[in-house]
């Protein structure tokens, strides 16, 4: 479904907004689980913008646990070697795994279709075994431990609430980075997305914009590895499984794959059942499939879809009457 | 010397075993353009039904084998029909669905069995000697029926009407619709056919290997490089990348070391497929 320009930005920019509310939680708050849920909303959605960028280009892609590593680890080799203030922190993170994207969306960004998909699957697990092979930059199969928390005008940000306020400051950061470049580029992606040949046609550089979004989703999913090593105070390989870029696809498909908005919701959404299944031990697996199936059978659009389904906009009631119908 | 052939033997042997995965994994892709990822839950669900059928029930192993495959059919035929028919154009979709299956059967076979790995051994043991060359029966075994298998599958798709009604179905689908082909008698069947591979598979080699509820996601991974490297959805490519990947996995892990191994295997099939972005064999490509 397509909907109005206006109204797709102000979505998103809730989408933003709804991001900032969590830093209010420690403030409301002193509960250790709320803090540990809100860190893994806050990661696991940052890590899902990753996704929706490349999802706006018409490209799933399963790179983001290795930028996000890439940016971890990054982060980590720095901070342990003394450097720890955040927004440096924050910078290399997504600087790094972004100039790596350069060349290496040169390679793989001629695929299409499936085979950028398993491609992009084949370098996280490329990705994985260099970690192990490289013991003595990375720490091989034991990780970089005993990472300093990030600090910022000289003071170290290490208790609880520090390092949730860390953790959405970053997340604020990847989703306006997100909201820039989907939403200044919105007209060159869509265009890729609907008809890529049609765009080229017209004089759309394919290319250009292609690398431009892969660039943007390596910054943001370097930010959220940056979040994760910074809460967990470690750099493990097993953070960046490839598998677990599923749960990130989940994340922004569930929540419905057009908008930024989406990906919020729909990591709120996963991690608060997710949370509720771990409860049921040995069925958690199982209950979050059903979750999955259900969702893909009853709402295809995610959950931003089916809420456009069954809330009637005023738009729409307003359209009944003549107006200037179906502008994009 | 003996080393080495017996190390290209093994390879060969676990080259069958790879080619029977991952030709129900592209045959799934290539008619119905679905990226399976429950066709290691699958494999799995092959192996427990034959640990069932033969150490349960008490039918000798190769009767258990081949209703395993057959049980393995039969579910892939429903769920198919239940969850995978409706959603077959779109490509998300259907990875999410499948990834959700994935995860609901290895959870409902770690409740029914229990997590920890099945005691589920082959029938047959000691190992064939000649001249310093060295094979496990259970090994040769499994060489044979997979090959014979692989033989009939390739007899089923291109000499039977229909094998060339699944071909048509998997070269243009709107032209194959057009000449009258139903796709919701071809598609149940196709997964059924493809998961039954996966299940024969299962049953066959997880009690040389080693049967656990969390087994699949390597089979996957697995089927995922061979099927890209040989082509997605062609089934001749998907047989010669089996072997590729399969006798370099064989000497890699010997001579390299398991790590280093995969990681020569991941980059020379990252390096074909950018030199030929379709894969050794593989045509079109579909839109994810």
């Amino acid at each position: 479904m397509q909907f109005g320009r206006q109204r797709e930005l102000v979505l998103d920019i809730c989408g933003v907004a709804l991001i900032l509310l969590f830093a209010a939680i420690p403030f409301v708050t002193g509960s250790p689980l709320l803090y540990s849920w809100t860190n893994q909303t806050v990661i696991g959605l940052t890590a899902a913008l990753g996704v929706y960028i490349m999802l706006r280009l018409g490209l799933l892609s399963f790179t983001v646990p290795a930028f996000m590593a890439i940016g971890g680890y990054a982060a980590a080799i720095l901070a342990v070697s003394g450097t720890t203030n955040l927004i440096l922190l924050m910078s290399v993170a997504c600087l790094t795994p972004a100039i790596f994207a350069i060349p290496l969306g040169m390679l793989v960004l001629r695929l299409k279709g499936i085979y950028f998909v398993f491609i992009t699957y084949i370098l996280n697990e490329i990705l994985q075994l260099v970690l192990f092979e490289t013991p003595g930059l990375t720490g091989g199969s034991d990780g970089i431990s005993g990472v300093p928390p990030a600090s910022l005008f000289g003071m170290a940000l290490w208790s609880p609430r520090h390092l949730v306020l860390v953790t959405v400051g970053i997340g604020m950061a990847a989703a306006v980075i997100t909201l820039a470049v989907t939403h200044r580029f919105r007209a060159e992606f869509s265009s890729i997305e609907d008809n890529e040949t049609l765009a080229q046609s017209l004089g759309v550089a394919v290319w250009k914009y292609r690398t431009l979004g892969l660039v943007a989703s390596a910054g943001v999913s370097g930010l959220a590895g940056f979040a994760l090593v910074n809460q967990l105070s470690t750099a493990n390989p097993s953070s960046f499984s490839s598998f677990s870029a599923i749960n990130y696809i989940a994340y922004a498909f569930i929540g419905g794959r057009r908008s930024l908005m989406g990906a919020v919701i729909g990591t709120i959404f996963v991690v608060v059942m997710s949370n509720l299944f771990s409860a049921q031990g040995q069925y958690a697996g199982g209950l979050f499939g059903l979750l999955l199936i259900g969702v893909v059978m009853i709402a295809p659009a995610g959950l931003i879809g089916l809420a456009q389904q069954v809330l009637p906009s005023r738009r729409s009631i307003q359209s009944k009457a003549p107006t200037e119908a179906n502008t994009i | 010397m003996q080393g080495i052939i017996s190390t290209g033997l093994i390879g060969l042997s676990l080259g069958t075993q790879y080619a029977l995965i991952s030709i129900g994994f592209t045959l799934i892709f290539g008619i119905l353009g679905v990226i399976n990822f429950a066709h290691g839950a699958f494999y799995i669900l092959g192996g427990y039904f034959a640990f069932t059928l033969s150490h349960s029930v008490g039918l000798p192993f190769f009767l258990a084998v081949v209703l395993a495959a057959v049980a393995t059919g039969a579910v892939g035929y429903l769920v198919e029909f239940v969850f995978i028919d409706r959603y077959v154009s779109d490509h998300i979709a259907t990875m999410l669905i499948t990834l959700g299956l994935y995860l609901v059967m290895t959870t409902a076979i770690g409740q029914v069995y229990g997590p920890e790995p099945a005691d589920f051994r082959f029938p047959v043991s000691g190992s064939l000697r000649h001249g310093g060359i060295y094979m496990p029966y259970a090994n040769l075994i499994v060489f044979g029926v997979c090959g014979v298998v692989t033989a009939a599958v390739y007899w089923l798709l291109f000499k039977t009407r229909y094998g060339i009604a699944l071909r048509a179905m998997a070269d243009d689908r709107a032209v194959a619709i057009a000449q009258g082909i139903v796709p919701a008698r071809m598609f149940p069947m196709a997964f059924a056919i493809a998961t039954g591979l996966a299940g024969l598979t299962g049953a066959l080699v997880t009690p040389i290997l080693e049967l656990d509820p969390n087994g699949g996601e390597a089979v996957v991974t697995k089927a995922f490089i061979i099927v890209i490297l040989g082509g997605l959805g062609s089934v001749g490519g998907a047989t010669v990348a089996a072997f590729i990947v399969s006798i370099i996995e064989a000497y890699s892990s010997v001579y390299l070391g398991s790590s280093r191994g995969a990681l020569a295997l991941f980059i020379l099939v990252l390096l074909i497929l950018l030199v030929r972005p379709s894969g050794l064999m593989g045509r079109e490509t579909r839109r994810a």
